[in-house]
Protein backbone atom coordinates (compact mmCIF):
# COMPACT_ATOMS: atom_id res chain seq x y z
CA UNK A 1 0.00 0.00 0.00
CA UNK A 2 2.73 2.58 0.95
CA UNK A 3 4.69 1.61 -2.24
CA UNK A 4 1.87 2.47 -4.29
CA UNK A 5 1.27 5.10 -2.49
CA UNK A 6 4.56 6.18 -3.40
CA UNK A 7 4.65 5.23 -6.82
CA UNK A 8 1.81 6.95 -7.35
CA UNK A 9 2.95 10.13 -5.63
CA UNK A 10 6.62 9.89 -7.69
CA UNK A 11 4.70 9.59 -11.16
CA UNK A 12 1.76 11.80 -9.91
CA UNK A 13 2.82 14.72 -12.81
CA UNK A 14 2.92 11.69 -15.33
CA UNK A 15 -0.55 10.27 -14.37
CA UNK A 16 -2.17 13.35 -14.06
CA UNK A 17 -0.79 14.07 -17.64
CA UNK A 18 -2.47 11.00 -18.85
CA UNK A 19 -5.51 11.70 -17.28
CA UNK A 20 -5.89 14.67 -18.41
CA UNK A 21 -4.99 13.80 -21.99
CA UNK A 22 -7.70 10.85 -21.69
CA UNK A 23 -10.46 13.21 -20.74
CA UNK A 24 -9.17 16.06 -23.36
CA UNK A 25 -9.08 13.10 -25.87
CA UNK A 26 -12.32 11.80 -24.68
CA UNK A 27 -14.02 15.42 -24.90
CA UNK A 28 -12.59 15.80 -28.15
CA UNK A 29 -14.25 12.80 -29.41
CA UNK A 30 -17.14 12.63 -27.85
CA UNK A 31 -18.46 15.88 -28.13
CA UNK A 32 -17.25 16.40 -31.86
CA UNK A 33 -19.34 15.21 -34.58
CA UNK A 34 -15.98 15.42 -37.46
CA UNK A 35 -13.79 13.96 -35.12
CA UNK A 36 -16.32 11.24 -33.71
CA UNK A 37 -17.44 10.52 -37.54
CA UNK A 38 -13.61 10.33 -38.40
CA UNK A 39 -13.37 7.94 -35.54
CA UNK A 40 -15.55 5.90 -36.13
CA UNK A 41 -14.78 5.51 -39.77
CA UNK A 42 -11.08 4.68 -38.72
CA UNK A 43 -12.23 2.41 -36.24
CA UNK A 44 -14.94 0.30 -38.29
CA UNK A 45 -11.90 -0.04 -41.37
CA UNK A 46 -9.29 -1.30 -38.30
CA UNK A 47 -12.16 -3.60 -37.42
CA UNK A 48 -13.44 -4.27 -40.95
CA UNK A 49 -9.82 -5.56 -41.73
CA UNK A 50 -9.20 -7.82 -38.85
CA UNK A 51 -12.82 -9.61 -39.24
CA UNK A 52 -11.86 -9.90 -43.22
CA UNK A 53 -8.80 -11.23 -42.08
CA UNK A 54 -10.08 -13.96 -39.82
CA UNK A 55 -12.65 -14.87 -42.36
CA UNK A 56 -10.61 -15.77 -45.21
CA UNK A 57 -8.85 -18.07 -42.93
CA UNK A 58 -11.62 -19.56 -40.80
CA UNK A 59 -14.01 -19.81 -44.12
CA UNK A 60 -11.65 -22.79 -44.93
CA UNK A 61 -12.70 -24.71 -42.11
CA UNK A 62 -16.24 -24.72 -43.59
CA UNK A 63 -15.98 -25.49 -46.95
CA UNK A 64 -16.33 -29.01 -46.81
CA UNK A 65 -19.94 -28.56 -45.30
CA UNK A 66 -20.36 -25.97 -47.91
CA UNK A 67 -19.83 -28.41 -50.73
CA UNK A 68 -21.93 -30.70 -49.09
CA UNK A 69 -24.54 -28.80 -48.85
CA UNK A 70 -24.58 -27.23 -52.67
CA UNK A 71 -24.14 -30.92 -53.56
CA UNK A 72 -27.35 -31.46 -51.81
CA UNK A 73 -28.60 -28.21 -53.42
CA UNK A 74 -27.57 -29.39 -56.94
CA UNK A 75 -29.58 -32.31 -56.66
CA UNK A 76 -32.73 -30.91 -55.53
CA UNK A 77 -32.49 -28.42 -58.33
CA UNK A 78 -31.52 -31.47 -61.09
CA UNK A 79 -34.23 -33.04 -59.77
CA UNK A 80 -36.64 -29.93 -60.43
CA UNK A 81 -34.78 -29.01 -63.89
CA UNK A 82 -36.06 -32.26 -64.58
CA UNK A 83 -39.36 -32.20 -63.78
CA UNK A 84 -40.08 -28.90 -65.58
CA UNK A 85 -38.81 -30.50 -68.54
CA UNK A 86 -41.29 -33.51 -68.13
CA UNK A 87 -43.82 -30.47 -67.76
CA UNK A 88 -43.05 -28.70 -70.59
CA UNK A 89 -42.92 -31.52 -72.76
CA UNK A 90 -46.13 -32.84 -71.58
CA UNK A 91 -47.52 -29.20 -72.48
CA UNK A 92 -45.79 -29.17 -75.81
CA UNK A 93 -47.34 -32.15 -76.98
CA UNK A 94 -51.53 -30.79 -75.39
CA UNK A 95 -50.40 -27.72 -77.95
CA UNK A 96 -49.56 -29.84 -81.00
CA UNK A 97 -52.67 -32.28 -80.49
CA UNK A 98 -54.59 -28.64 -80.17
CA UNK A 99 -53.57 -26.91 -82.82
CA UNK A 100 -52.58 -29.66 -85.60
CA UNK A 101 -55.17 -29.05 -88.34
CA UNK A 102 -57.66 -31.51 -88.93
CA UNK A 103 -60.01 -31.89 -92.07
CA UNK A 104 -63.56 -31.12 -91.18
CA UNK A 105 -64.09 -34.72 -93.08
CA UNK A 106 -62.06 -36.14 -90.29
CA UNK A 107 -63.96 -34.94 -87.33
CA UNK A 108 -65.06 -38.92 -86.28
CA UNK A 109 -61.37 -38.60 -85.78
CA UNK A 110 -58.74 -37.74 -83.26
CA UNK A 111 -55.46 -37.68 -82.32
CA UNK A 112 -53.47 -38.97 -79.32
CA UNK A 113 -49.93 -37.06 -79.16
CA UNK A 114 -46.85 -39.81 -78.28
CA UNK A 115 -43.03 -39.83 -78.47
CA UNK A 116 -41.20 -42.24 -80.19
CA UNK A 117 -38.67 -43.70 -77.35
CA UNK A 118 -37.38 -46.31 -80.04
CA UNK A 119 -37.37 -46.65 -83.86
CA UNK A 120 -35.31 -48.33 -86.33
CA UNK A 121 -34.68 -48.31 -90.17
CA UNK A 122 -32.09 -50.35 -90.82
CA UNK A 123 -33.15 -54.03 -90.25
CA UNK A 124 -35.26 -55.52 -92.29
CA UNK A 125 -38.35 -55.50 -90.57
CA UNK A 126 -38.51 -52.25 -88.55
CA UNK A 127 -40.78 -51.48 -85.59
CA UNK A 128 -41.23 -48.57 -83.38
CA UNK A 129 -41.51 -48.06 -79.63
CA UNK A 130 -44.03 -44.85 -78.37
CA UNK A 131 -44.39 -43.63 -74.91
CA UNK A 132 -48.51 -44.12 -74.37
CA UNK A 133 -50.71 -47.03 -73.83
CA UNK A 134 -53.45 -48.30 -73.14
CA UNK A 135 -54.18 -45.68 -70.04
CA UNK A 136 -53.78 -42.98 -73.03
CA UNK A 137 -56.13 -44.74 -74.89
CA UNK A 138 -54.38 -46.42 -77.39
CA UNK A 139 -55.60 -49.52 -78.73
CA UNK A 140 -54.30 -52.44 -81.47
CA UNK A 141 -54.89 -51.25 -85.45
CA UNK A 142 -54.71 -47.75 -84.69
CA UNK A 143 -52.95 -45.80 -87.24
CA UNK A 144 -49.75 -43.34 -86.54
CA UNK A 145 -49.01 -40.50 -88.40
CA UNK A 146 -46.51 -37.33 -87.81
CA UNK A 147 -46.72 -34.17 -89.75
CA UNK A 148 -45.82 -35.35 -92.70
CA UNK A 149 -47.34 -38.58 -93.84
CA UNK A 150 -47.96 -41.87 -92.37
CA UNK A 151 -45.79 -43.77 -90.14
CA UNK A 152 -47.14 -47.42 -89.08
CA UNK A 153 -50.34 -48.96 -86.95
CA UNK A 154 -49.70 -49.93 -83.73
CA UNK A 155 -49.35 -53.74 -83.13
CA UNK A 156 -48.86 -54.04 -79.58
CA UNK A 157 -49.93 -52.38 -76.99
CA UNK A 158 -49.10 -52.07 -73.13
CA UNK A 159 -50.51 -50.12 -70.36
CA UNK A 160 -47.71 -46.98 -70.80
CA UNK A 161 -45.55 -48.31 -73.98
CA UNK A 162 -47.02 -49.36 -77.43
CA UNK A 163 -44.79 -51.06 -80.53
CA UNK A 164 -46.13 -49.46 -83.88
CA UNK A 165 -45.20 -51.19 -87.20
CA UNK A 166 -43.09 -49.36 -89.49
CA UNK A 167 -44.10 -48.55 -92.73
CA UNK A 168 -40.68 -50.28 -93.17
CA UNK A 169 -41.48 -53.16 -92.82
CA UNK A 170 -42.50 -55.88 -95.57
CA UNK A 171 -45.51 -57.04 -93.42
CA UNK A 172 -47.17 -53.72 -93.28
CA UNK A 173 -49.36 -53.06 -96.61
CA UNK A 174 -51.12 -49.95 -96.24
CA UNK A 175 -54.41 -48.92 -98.68
CA UNK A 176 -53.65 -45.99 -101.02
CA UNK A 177 -53.98 -44.37 -104.24
CA UNK A 178 -52.94 -41.36 -106.50
CA UNK A 179 -54.66 -38.05 -105.80
CA UNK A 180 -56.91 -37.38 -108.17
CA UNK A 181 -57.63 -40.70 -108.95
CA UNK A 182 -59.68 -42.98 -107.55
CA UNK A 183 -57.38 -45.88 -108.27
CA UNK A 184 -56.34 -47.77 -105.59
CA UNK A 185 -53.06 -49.90 -104.81
CA UNK A 186 -50.98 -51.36 -102.29
CA UNK A 187 -48.14 -49.93 -100.07
CA UNK A 188 -45.53 -52.07 -99.22
CA UNK A 189 -41.57 -51.16 -98.21
CA UNK A 190 -39.22 -53.14 -100.30
CA UNK A 191 -36.55 -53.71 -97.78
CA UNK A 192 -33.88 -51.51 -99.67
CA UNK A 193 -34.33 -47.54 -98.76
CA UNK A 194 -36.07 -46.01 -95.64
CA UNK A 195 -37.02 -43.35 -97.93
CA UNK A 196 -38.56 -45.48 -100.94
CA UNK A 197 -41.87 -48.35 -100.94
CA UNK A 198 -43.19 -49.68 -103.86
CA UNK A 199 -47.10 -49.24 -104.61
CA UNK A 200 -48.29 -51.94 -106.28
CA UNK A 201 -51.22 -53.92 -107.67
CA UNK A 202 -52.23 -50.52 -109.61
CA UNK A 203 -54.79 -51.55 -112.09
CA UNK A 204 -53.28 -51.20 -115.76
CA UNK A 205 -55.56 -48.28 -116.82
CA UNK A 206 -54.33 -46.06 -113.99
CA UNK A 207 -53.38 -42.98 -114.89
CA UNK A 208 -50.15 -40.91 -113.39
CA UNK A 209 -47.17 -38.50 -113.63
CA UNK A 210 -44.37 -38.56 -111.73
CA UNK A 211 -44.56 -36.06 -108.98
CA UNK A 212 -48.26 -37.38 -108.52
CA UNK A 213 -49.25 -37.22 -104.67
CA UNK A 214 -49.65 -40.49 -103.18
CA UNK A 215 -52.41 -40.71 -100.50
CA UNK A 216 -54.26 -43.22 -98.33
CA UNK A 217 -57.57 -44.62 -99.95
CA UNK A 218 -59.52 -44.77 -96.67
CA UNK A 219 -60.96 -48.23 -96.86
CA UNK A 220 -60.17 -49.26 -93.44
CA UNK A 221 -60.50 -47.57 -90.22
CA UNK A 222 -56.78 -47.69 -89.92
CA UNK A 223 -56.40 -44.10 -91.91
CA UNK A 224 -58.67 -42.04 -92.82
CA UNK A 225 -58.67 -41.00 -96.75
CA UNK A 226 -56.16 -38.78 -98.07
CA UNK A 227 -53.00 -38.88 -95.32
CA UNK A 228 -50.23 -37.69 -97.45
CA UNK A 229 -48.05 -41.32 -98.44
CA UNK A 230 -45.40 -39.75 -100.89
CA UNK A 231 -44.70 -39.03 -104.26
CA UNK A 232 -44.96 -40.87 -107.39
CA UNK A 233 -41.09 -41.15 -108.53
CA UNK A 234 -41.08 -43.89 -111.64
CA UNK A 235 -42.59 -46.53 -113.27
CA UNK A 236 -40.92 -50.63 -111.97
CA UNK A 237 -40.63 -53.48 -113.31
CA UNK A 238 -43.98 -55.81 -112.12
CA UNK A 239 -44.38 -58.80 -111.52
CA UNK A 240 -48.14 -59.52 -112.52
CA UNK A 241 -48.75 -57.82 -116.20
CA UNK A 242 -52.13 -57.64 -115.48
CA UNK A 243 -51.01 -54.57 -112.75
CA UNK A 244 -48.85 -51.49 -112.58
CA UNK A 245 -45.79 -50.90 -110.04
CA UNK A 246 -44.75 -47.50 -109.11
CA UNK A 247 -42.35 -46.50 -107.17
CA UNK A 248 -43.29 -43.88 -104.15
CA UNK A 249 -40.68 -41.46 -102.57
CA UNK A 250 -42.03 -41.25 -98.79
CA UNK A 251 -43.14 -37.94 -97.24
CA UNK A 252 -42.17 -38.79 -93.60
CA UNK A 253 -38.02 -38.84 -92.45
CA UNK A 254 -38.18 -42.39 -90.69
CA UNK A 255 -34.51 -41.02 -89.66
CA UNK A 256 -35.96 -38.24 -87.75
CA UNK A 257 -38.82 -39.74 -86.13
CA UNK A 258 -39.79 -37.63 -83.02
CA UNK A 259 -43.39 -36.68 -82.22
CA UNK A 260 -46.33 -38.28 -83.75
CA UNK A 261 -49.74 -38.31 -83.37
CA UNK A 262 -52.73 -41.54 -83.33
CA UNK A 263 -55.39 -41.43 -84.76
CA UNK A 264 -58.20 -42.87 -83.29
CA UNK A 265 -61.35 -43.58 -85.01
CA UNK A 266 -64.38 -43.08 -82.74
CA UNK A 267 -66.21 -45.39 -84.98
CA UNK A 268 -64.08 -47.96 -84.97
CA UNK A 269 -65.71 -49.99 -82.23
CA UNK A 270 -68.75 -49.60 -83.98
CA UNK A 271 -67.65 -50.82 -87.21
CA UNK A 272 -65.95 -53.53 -86.08
CA UNK A 273 -68.92 -54.75 -84.59
CA UNK A 274 -71.29 -54.29 -87.33
CA UNK A 275 -68.63 -55.78 -89.83
CA UNK A 276 -68.56 -59.02 -86.74
CA UNK A 277 -72.35 -58.92 -86.32
CA UNK A 278 -72.71 -59.07 -90.22
CA UNK A 279 -70.39 -62.05 -89.97
CA UNK A 280 -71.91 -63.97 -87.60
CA UNK A 281 -75.85 -63.10 -88.97
CA UNK A 282 -74.12 -64.47 -91.90
CA UNK A 283 -72.84 -67.56 -90.31
CA UNK A 284 -75.77 -68.44 -88.56
CA UNK A 285 -78.56 -66.88 -90.83
CA UNK A 286 -77.09 -69.48 -93.34
CA UNK A 287 -78.15 -72.52 -91.53
CA UNK A 288 -81.96 -71.16 -90.97
CA UNK A 289 -82.08 -70.15 -94.55
CA UNK A 290 -80.94 -73.67 -95.64
CA UNK A 291 -83.63 -75.39 -94.16
CA UNK A 292 -85.95 -73.08 -95.72
CA UNK A 293 -84.66 -73.38 -99.18
CA UNK A 294 -84.91 -77.04 -98.90
CA UNK A 295 -88.48 -76.91 -98.01
CA UNK B 1 2.06 35.69 -3.95
CA UNK B 2 -1.20 36.91 -3.51
CA UNK B 3 -0.41 39.80 -5.80
CA UNK B 4 0.94 37.27 -8.33
CA UNK B 5 -1.71 35.00 -8.13
CA UNK B 6 -3.78 38.34 -8.72
CA UNK B 7 -2.06 39.05 -11.46
CA UNK B 8 -2.32 35.73 -13.09
CA UNK B 9 -5.75 34.98 -12.53
CA UNK B 10 -6.19 38.21 -14.37
CA UNK B 11 -4.11 37.93 -17.20
CA UNK B 12 -6.02 34.61 -17.65
CA UNK B 13 -9.11 36.25 -17.66
CA UNK B 14 -8.62 39.33 -20.04
CA UNK B 15 -6.21 36.46 -22.63
CA UNK B 16 -9.63 34.43 -22.52
CA UNK B 17 -11.61 36.49 -23.48
CA UNK B 18 -9.69 38.36 -25.71
CA UNK B 19 -9.44 34.60 -27.20
CA UNK B 20 -13.19 33.81 -27.66
CA UNK B 21 -14.24 36.99 -28.34
CA UNK B 22 -11.58 38.64 -30.97
CA UNK B 23 -8.96 36.18 -32.38
CA UNK B 24 -10.96 32.98 -32.44
CA UNK B 25 -12.62 34.37 -35.05
CA UNK B 26 -9.34 35.83 -37.02
CA UNK B 27 -7.83 33.37 -39.90
CA UNK B 28 -4.69 35.66 -41.35
CA UNK B 29 -4.46 34.37 -44.73
CA UNK B 30 -6.44 31.58 -43.83
CA UNK B 31 -3.14 29.62 -42.70
CA UNK B 32 -2.96 31.66 -39.48
CA UNK B 33 -4.86 31.30 -36.29
CA UNK B 34 -3.37 33.56 -33.69
CA UNK B 35 -3.83 31.69 -30.00
CA UNK B 36 -2.96 34.19 -27.67
CA UNK B 37 -4.32 32.50 -24.38
CA UNK B 38 -1.68 30.06 -24.14
CA UNK B 39 0.29 33.35 -23.02
CA UNK B 40 -0.42 32.56 -19.96
CA UNK B 41 0.90 28.79 -19.87
CA UNK B 42 4.03 29.94 -21.56
CA UNK B 43 4.59 32.97 -18.49
CA UNK B 44 3.51 30.65 -15.52
CA UNK B 45 6.43 30.65 -12.99
CA UNK B 46 8.89 27.91 -13.72
CA UNK B 47 9.12 26.98 -9.81
CA UNK B 48 5.52 26.63 -9.70
CA UNK B 49 4.77 22.68 -9.51
CA UNK B 50 4.37 20.68 -12.67
CA UNK B 51 1.28 19.23 -11.41
CA UNK B 52 -0.47 22.45 -10.56
CA UNK B 53 0.80 23.24 -13.96
CA UNK B 54 -0.71 20.78 -15.55
CA UNK B 55 -4.25 21.26 -14.08
CA UNK B 56 -3.97 24.74 -14.48
CA UNK B 57 -3.45 23.99 -18.11
CA UNK B 58 -6.07 21.66 -18.52
CA UNK B 59 -9.14 23.65 -16.55
CA UNK B 60 -8.10 26.95 -18.44
CA UNK B 61 -7.98 25.32 -21.79
CA UNK B 62 -11.48 23.51 -20.94
CA UNK B 63 -12.90 26.56 -20.37
CA UNK B 64 -11.49 28.29 -23.82
CA UNK B 65 -13.12 25.32 -25.41
CA UNK B 66 -16.73 25.64 -23.64
CA UNK B 67 -16.19 29.00 -25.00
CA UNK B 68 -15.24 28.53 -28.23
CA UNK B 69 -17.23 25.17 -28.58
CA UNK B 70 -14.35 22.91 -29.30
CA UNK B 71 -14.64 20.34 -26.69
CA UNK B 72 -11.49 18.93 -25.19
CA UNK B 73 -8.98 20.83 -28.66
CA UNK B 74 -7.61 23.20 -26.57
CA UNK B 75 -7.17 21.21 -23.30
CA UNK B 76 -5.37 18.68 -25.23
CA UNK B 77 -2.93 21.08 -26.36
CA UNK B 78 -2.54 22.74 -22.81
CA UNK B 79 -1.86 19.65 -21.59
CA UNK B 80 1.14 18.55 -23.87
CA UNK B 81 2.16 21.88 -24.45
CA UNK B 82 2.31 22.35 -20.33
CA UNK B 83 4.47 19.15 -20.06
CA UNK B 84 6.49 19.67 -22.25
CA UNK B 85 7.78 23.24 -21.13
CA UNK B 86 10.00 22.17 -17.94
CA UNK B 87 12.15 20.36 -21.25
CA UNK B 88 12.33 22.88 -23.18
CA UNK B 89 13.61 25.26 -20.89
CA UNK B 90 16.30 23.11 -19.95
CA UNK B 91 17.20 22.74 -23.99
CA UNK B 92 17.74 26.00 -24.41
CA UNK B 93 18.62 27.54 -20.67
CA UNK B 94 20.57 24.75 -19.27
CA UNK B 95 21.23 26.82 -15.67
CA UNK B 96 17.65 26.76 -14.85
CA UNK B 97 18.24 27.60 -11.16
CA UNK B 98 20.13 31.17 -12.10
CA UNK B 99 17.20 32.28 -13.75
CA UNK B 100 16.44 36.09 -11.70
CA UNK B 101 12.76 35.61 -12.02
CA UNK B 102 10.60 32.45 -11.98
CA UNK B 103 8.60 33.88 -14.22
CA UNK B 104 10.01 32.82 -17.98
CA UNK B 105 10.39 36.60 -19.85
CA UNK B 106 12.69 38.78 -22.28
CA UNK B 107 13.61 40.20 -19.05
CA UNK B 108 14.27 36.80 -17.68
CA UNK B 109 15.36 34.73 -20.06
CA UNK B 110 16.92 37.04 -22.68
CA UNK B 111 15.68 37.68 -26.13
CA UNK B 112 17.29 35.33 -27.94
CA UNK B 113 16.16 31.94 -25.47
CA UNK B 114 12.80 33.51 -24.69
CA UNK B 115 12.06 33.25 -28.44
CA UNK B 116 13.20 29.93 -29.10
CA UNK B 117 11.47 28.78 -26.02
CA UNK B 118 8.29 30.27 -26.91
CA UNK B 119 7.96 28.92 -30.55
CA UNK B 120 9.13 25.74 -29.84
CA UNK B 121 6.08 25.66 -27.07
CA UNK B 122 3.55 27.37 -29.13
CA UNK B 123 4.67 25.40 -32.25
CA UNK B 124 4.27 22.03 -30.17
CA UNK B 125 0.48 24.11 -28.98
CA UNK B 126 -0.18 24.38 -33.21
CA UNK B 127 0.99 21.00 -34.06
CA UNK B 128 -1.51 19.11 -31.61
CA UNK B 129 -4.49 21.52 -32.09
CA UNK B 130 -4.40 21.61 -36.15
CA UNK B 131 -3.98 17.81 -35.86
CA UNK B 132 -6.41 16.77 -33.80
CA UNK B 133 -8.54 18.96 -35.51
CA UNK B 134 -8.49 18.00 -39.12
CA UNK B 135 -7.51 14.58 -37.96
CA UNK B 136 -7.30 13.31 -41.30
CA UNK B 137 -4.05 13.80 -43.20
CA UNK B 138 -5.69 14.19 -46.91
CA UNK B 139 -4.04 17.89 -46.87
CA UNK B 140 -0.33 17.28 -45.73
CA UNK B 141 0.83 21.00 -47.68
CA UNK B 142 -2.81 22.73 -45.55
CA UNK B 143 -1.55 21.51 -42.35
CA UNK B 144 1.69 22.46 -42.62
CA UNK B 145 0.81 25.57 -43.45
CA UNK B 146 -1.72 26.39 -40.80
CA UNK B 147 0.87 25.17 -38.48
CA UNK B 148 4.17 27.35 -39.49
CA UNK B 149 0.81 30.41 -39.58
CA UNK B 150 -0.72 29.71 -36.52
CA UNK B 151 3.59 29.04 -34.95
CA UNK B 152 4.37 32.76 -36.15
CA UNK B 153 1.42 34.57 -35.11
CA UNK B 154 0.98 33.43 -32.02
CA UNK B 155 4.60 33.86 -31.26
CA UNK B 156 5.02 37.53 -32.47
CA UNK B 157 1.59 37.75 -30.39
CA UNK B 158 3.06 36.31 -27.12
CA UNK B 159 6.64 38.54 -27.77
CA UNK B 160 4.24 41.60 -27.98
CA UNK B 161 2.12 40.96 -25.08
CA UNK B 162 5.38 40.24 -22.89
CA UNK B 163 6.88 43.26 -23.47
CA UNK B 164 3.33 44.79 -22.63
CA UNK B 165 3.15 42.89 -19.26
CA UNK B 166 6.81 42.99 -18.18
CA UNK B 167 6.75 46.87 -18.83
CA UNK B 168 3.55 47.28 -16.85
CA UNK B 169 4.85 45.33 -14.07
CA UNK B 170 7.86 47.34 -14.17
CA UNK B 171 6.12 50.10 -13.38
CA UNK B 172 4.27 49.50 -11.08
CA UNK B 173 7.35 48.09 -9.20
Amino acid sequence: MLNLYRFILRYSTWILFIIYVIASSWLLFARNPYQRHVWLTSANAVSGALYSATNSVTSYFYLREINEDLQVRNAQLEHEVLALKNRIANYQAMEFADTARIDSSLSRYHFAVAHVINNSVSRPTNYITLDRGSDDGLRPEMGVVDQNGIVGIINVVGKHTSRVISLLNPYLRVSCKIKGHDVVGSLVWDGVDPSMAILEELPRHAVYEPGDTVVTSGYSSVFPEGVPVGVVLERVAAREENFRTLRVKLSTDFTTLSTVRIIIDDLADELRTVEDDGKTERKTSIPQKMPSTAQ
Amino acid sequence: MTRTALFYILLGLILAISQVVVFNHICLFGVAVPFVFIYLLIALPLTLGQGKVLTIAFIYGLVIDIFSDTMGLYALGSTVMSALRHPVVRLFFPREDELTDPRPSVDSLGLAVFLRYSVTLTLIFSIVVVLADSFVFFNPLRILLLIAGSTLITTALIVALDFITVNRREKRL
